[in-house]
């Protein structure tokens, strides 16, 4: 048999133009994540010398539709309606695929958030496109003008480059905090356009109740200017107070490796790595950790990492700036002791 | 009448004991052991556990190469009533939007169900797409990441409680629908010896190669996948300095450490 999958509508990738990129609205705004994602759409746009649209969905939304215009957007979709006050993955997943149909994007780019993940696949199967998950870069095929979508498969050594030839939009969700907010501009223009989706599909599902966590007013570890981060080596739950000296007197945040989570000493939100985040403080502080690929791979965007391992053969000690062989049952108190000396001569 | 739970699973290659050969610079898999994919364990745990409390069974499905039936085995050893292997050399090479087709049709073979229940990801491939695209083609609600669930018998509903970034949330859903579990968010049982004698003498594993399904080979396999790797290279390494302290004495080695913070402006008195 020849030919395509007749779940699939024949199309024509020449008409589809402009990179389009989902905005994410939280309680506070736009989700930086989403942002984030207008330094690839511009950079994609570039390249192919076209134009980047922001895509806003949801209830009294529109007061953000400037915000993508500032952060680089040529142009800004909105679906301000009361029945999406909500968020359900189906029924935006319904809004943005009508769009799509409407207006025939290139692309759709989408930051990997949770919600991102669980609603993008969505649209991307209801379009009968492709998606590639959690792209950490982009490129334009220089020959063919495709989009190039460069992810991580198989652990963090390897980088796989992914295309979507025939079918349109490509579709990505792409790593939140490896890519800048492209600076805000308030002299930008663009051009909002006011959307509306007639019918609406039935989620199946209703919010009964929302718990939000109570969190410690604490940075989280993706914002974060100094990172004390500790591993296995640790020995203990008691070593991140040890840790904890050394970041209040800095003014760091702790974080940690995947066994320092798995051990139960940190919460899995502070996990830095391929599984957990991508950090990009300006020192980056690895303690009693090996240094795996996949931790190495959160780590790719920091300034300065400065590592502390008894065991001189430890691979972090090939991805550092600066190295200390010892025990950091000394080496950690001895930095705190340091500092508040300088401290003192300096006052 | 109970709940009839389809759970997915991957067989994913133990990616904990891939290495790197050096030289080469490929990934070394000979002898690299398969296992379930660890979140799908999970998922696997949540539907036994609704199993034991509302009564009803749990049928196992993966795509896969043939070995994955080891994988099965052990899926039936923990509880699961029922498992059917989809292999056929024809699937080879399916993305995420063809696996998930094949996974669908295989889904309305089955024909009746109340419940699918899937890992939140796969530590091979990790994308979190199969779920999503699942629902959408059969077309029923979905709900990612769900940690709890609860069968509502007189509504025949289901509530879930799910863990976000920054709150719990909790949802009812109509049946029939689909959830992920989320990662690490159960305690998945040991397989038990009477389970297991049930794959010896019961055969409930069923082999569905595409003479079973009998789907277009344009929908499936390499042909029916939009997205193509073009290459896979070696991530490049980040330049560091790579500088090793001198010093052995624990307080030298911090003033040495501050003295290069320092200069860099990077910590500040
Ligand atoms: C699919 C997949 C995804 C993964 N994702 C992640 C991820 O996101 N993040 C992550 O971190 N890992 C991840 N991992 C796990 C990763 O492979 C490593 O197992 C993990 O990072 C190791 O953690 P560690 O360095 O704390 O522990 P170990 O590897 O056990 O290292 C402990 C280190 O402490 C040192 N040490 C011991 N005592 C002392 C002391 N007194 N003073 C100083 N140093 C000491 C030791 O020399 C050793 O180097 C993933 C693995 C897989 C397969
Ligand atoms: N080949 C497969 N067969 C059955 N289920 C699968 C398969 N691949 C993925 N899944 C399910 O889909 C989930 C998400 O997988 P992934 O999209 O690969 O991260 C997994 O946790 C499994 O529950």
């Amino acid at each position: 048999m020849s030919g395509i999958c007749p779940e699939w509508e024949k199309i024509d990738p020449s008409e589809y133009k402009g990179i389009w990129v989902y905005m994410q609205v939280e309680r506070d705004g736009i989700h930086e994540a989403s942002l984030q994602m207008l330094s690839i759409a511009r950079m994609l746009a570039e390249k192919k010398k076209t134009h980047v649209a922001g895509v806003l969905i949801g209830y009294n939304v529109k007061k953000y539709a400037k915000e993508p215009i500032y952060h680089g957007a040529d142009e800004v979709y909105v679906v301000d309606d009361k029945r999406l006050e909500q968020y359900y993955a189906k029924v935006y997943a319904h809004v943005l695929v009508e769009l799509a149909k409407r207006y025939k994007p290139e692309a759709i780019l989408v930051g990997a958030t949770m919600k991102g993940r669980e609603f993008a696949p969505y649209v991307a199967n209801s379009l009968r496109t492709g998606i590639t998950a959690d792209c950490t870069s982009f490129d334009v095929d220089p020959n063919t003008g495709d989009i190039v979508q460069i992810r991580p498969p198989f652990g963090a050594w390897m980088l796989a480059h992914i295309k979507t030839p025939n079918r349109r939009p490509v579709m990505s969700t792409a790593r939140p905090n490896v890519f800048n907010v492209p600076p805000r501009d308030e002299k930008r223009k663009g051009k909002v356009i006011i959307e509306k989706i007639d019918e609406l599909p039935d989620p199946g599902i209703k919010l009964i109740k929302r718990i939000p966590i109570e969190r410690k007013e604490e940075i989280p570890i993706e914002k974060a200017e100094i990172l004390v981060s500790g591993g296995k080596g640790l020995g203990s739950k008691e070593g991140f107070k040890i840790l904890e000296e050394l970041a209040k007197e800095i003014g760091g945040t702790i974080s940690g490796s995947r066994k320092a989570v798995d051990a139960g000493w940190i919460p899995h939100e502070k996990q830095v790595g391929q599984t957990g985040k991508t950090v990009k403080p300006s020192i980056y502080f690895a303690i009693g950790i090996s240094g795996a690929a996949q931790h190495i791979f959160g780590i790719r965007e920091a300034k300065r990492v400065v590592c502390i391992n008894i065991d001189p053969d430890a691979p972090i000690f090939e991805n550092a700036d600066y190295g200390i062989i010892g025990d950091y049952k000394k080496v950690v108190p001895a930095l705190v002791e340091v500092i508040r000396k300088l401290r003192k001569r300096a006052t | 009448m109970g709940l009839d739970i389809i759970v997915g699973i991957k067989w994913v290659p133990n990616t904990t004991s891939v290495n790197i050969d050096e030289k080469t610079g490929t990934l070394i898999r000979t002898g690299v052991p398969s296992i379930i994919n660890p979140h799908d364990m999970d998922a696997l745990e949540l539907a036994l556990k609704m199993k034991d409390r509302y009564g009803g069974t749990v049928t196992v499905i993966t795509m896969a190469p043939p070995h994955a039936k080891m994988g099965l085995e052990h899926a039936i050893g923990m509880g699961a009533d029922k498992a059917i292997l989809i292999s056929d050399k024809v699937f080879a090479g399916a993305d995420t939007l063809a696996t998930s087709y094949t996974l669908a049709k295989t889904i309305e073979k089955i024909g009746r169900y109340d419940l699918i229940v899937m890992g939140q990801e796969t530590i091979d491939s990790s994308t979190a797409h199969i779920g999503a695209q699942l629902a959408s083609w059969l077309n029923i609600p979905y709900v990612y990441y769900v940690i709890e669930a609860e069968y509502l018998r007189s509504s025949h509903k289901l509530k879930v409680k799910r863990l976000m970034e920054d709150a719990y949330e909790i949802y009812e859903v109509n049946l029939p629908a689909l959830i992920s579990a989320a990662m690490h968010s159960q305690h998945p049982r040991r397989v038990s010896l009477k389970n297991k004698l049930r794959t010896k003498l019961e055969n409930p594993i069923e082999w569905w190669s595409n003479g079973v399904l009998k789907l277009n080979p344009n929908c499936i396999g390499l042909k029916g996948s939009p997205t193509i790797v073009k290459k896979i290279e070696f991530m490049p390494k980040v330049e560091r300095k790579r500088e090793i302290c001198p010093e052995k004495d624990p307080v030298k080695a911090a003033e040495w450490l501050v003295r290069k913070l320092m200069d860099e402006g990077l910590l500040k008195l």
